[in-house]
């Protein structure tokens, strides 16, 4: 009986945010399997042109649309802004909207929040499957989490994940600015910043011809580093 | 020649700094009209006595009037391209700042309608 009452709580209490960007073909899918876990799914469309609204409207999913594509930083805050009017929620998912997260996973990581009364929780490929990841993009993401260390000074396997559960605290001190995927570094970057509790925890990610289609190149590193660069440097 | 060279990189070092740092400062936009000021100013002494370019070249260790004006322009345009990606981030932002607050305001009015 306690155990269906848990299950009815983590419903109401939770916002899932998903950053949309041309995902049409596969955004269906993912918000019904969400649904089954959470009743709150926000679905911020990043301004794509494939239909990707009227997928997100037919699935259950709660619409807020971008007139212009951002990237997925300014989605996911769009997203975390509007979960945050609601004052019921006190959880927060992100997620990605390829497929590449199982939701269980989530639900496990809210568990895992709850029970050690952290502030956030992030995904990790690297403490689950790290022979599942491709090799390059294992190289990419380990030089990421060497550059994210050293820009915020917290230590984590993973930075770069798109699974990550956190707190309404950790929620309203997240203002992410930064375009595209920079977001990702800005974020842990607020977890050094804040002081906030944090632990990370293994997660299976899917990768097929879509998601490996989906991920970011080498270069588009060189792109993230620069903007991080000139935006630490920046006086706001 | 070194002791120029080492001044001259120091100091743009820093003006660089100082313009990316904080792109949009009046102080930033008062430094951009005096130094084309000056440089408009130059501009004109060059074309009126056109010896006091290799003369202010010779003096600062370049041998070369036109070698000092390749130098100049060349950090010039380092300056332009800096400034203009500053300014680019800086649109972007506030671009975002809008695009995020009218999405908001529509998915508020929108569920506002359907409750």
């Amino acid at each position: 009986m306690y155990g269906l009452y848990f299950h009815e709580e983590t419903k109401i209490d939770t916002a899932v945010i998903i950053p949309v960007y041309n995902e049409a073909s596969v955004i269906g899918p993912v918000i019904k399997k969400v649904k089954k876990h959470f009743a709150t799914v926000i679905c911020v469309n990043d301004g794509s042109r494939d239909g990707s609204s009227a997928q997100i409207v037919k699935a259950g999913g709660i619409l807020i649309e971008h007139a212009i594509n951002l990237g997925a930083g300014a989605a996911t805050q769009t997203g975390v802004d509007y979960a945050l009017l609601d004052p019921k929620i006190r959880y927060f998912i992100t997620i990605d909207a390829d497929g590449q997260h199982e939701i269980e996973d989530a639900v496990g990581m809210i568990k895992f929040l709850k029970k050690k009364d952290l502030d956030i929780v992030l995904g990790s490929r690297f403490l689950s499957q790290p022979e599942n990841i491709p090799a390059p993009k294992r190289l990419l993401l380990k030089l990421a989490a060497i550059f994210s260390k050293g820009m915020s000074g917290v230590q984590l396997s993973d930075p770069h994940v798109g699974l990550r559960v956190f707190n309404r605290r950790f929620a309203k001190n997240l203002n992410l600015t930064m375009p595209g995927f920079a977001h990702a570094s800005e974020l842990v970057h607020r977890i050094g910043e804040g002081d906030f509790k944090f632990a990370e925890y293994p997660i299976q990610v899917i990768y097929n011809d879509y998601t490996r289609g989906k991920g970011q190149s080498m270069l588009n590193a060189v792109n993230i580093s620069v903007d991080l660069f000139h935006h630490r440097i920046s006086k706001k | 020649m070194i002791a120029i060279q080492v001044i001259l990189v120091a100091g743009f070092t820093f003006l660089f700094w100082r313009f990316l740092s904080n792109p949009g400062s009046h102080q930033v936009h008062a430094w951009i009209k005096i130094f084309t000021f000056l440089f408009t100013v130059l501009a004109i002494i060059a074309v009126i006595f056109p010896n006091t370019s290799n003369r202010l070249a010779e003096a600062v260790g370049v041998t070369t009037g036109a070698s000092l004006l390749l130098y100049a322009l060349t950090l010039a345009f380092i300056f332009v391209v800096i400034n203009i990606y500053s300014r680019g981030k800086e649109d972007e932002r506030r671009r975002a700042l809008i695009v995020r607050r009218i999405a908001l305001l529509e998915a508020q009015l929108r569920n506002k309608k359907k409750s």
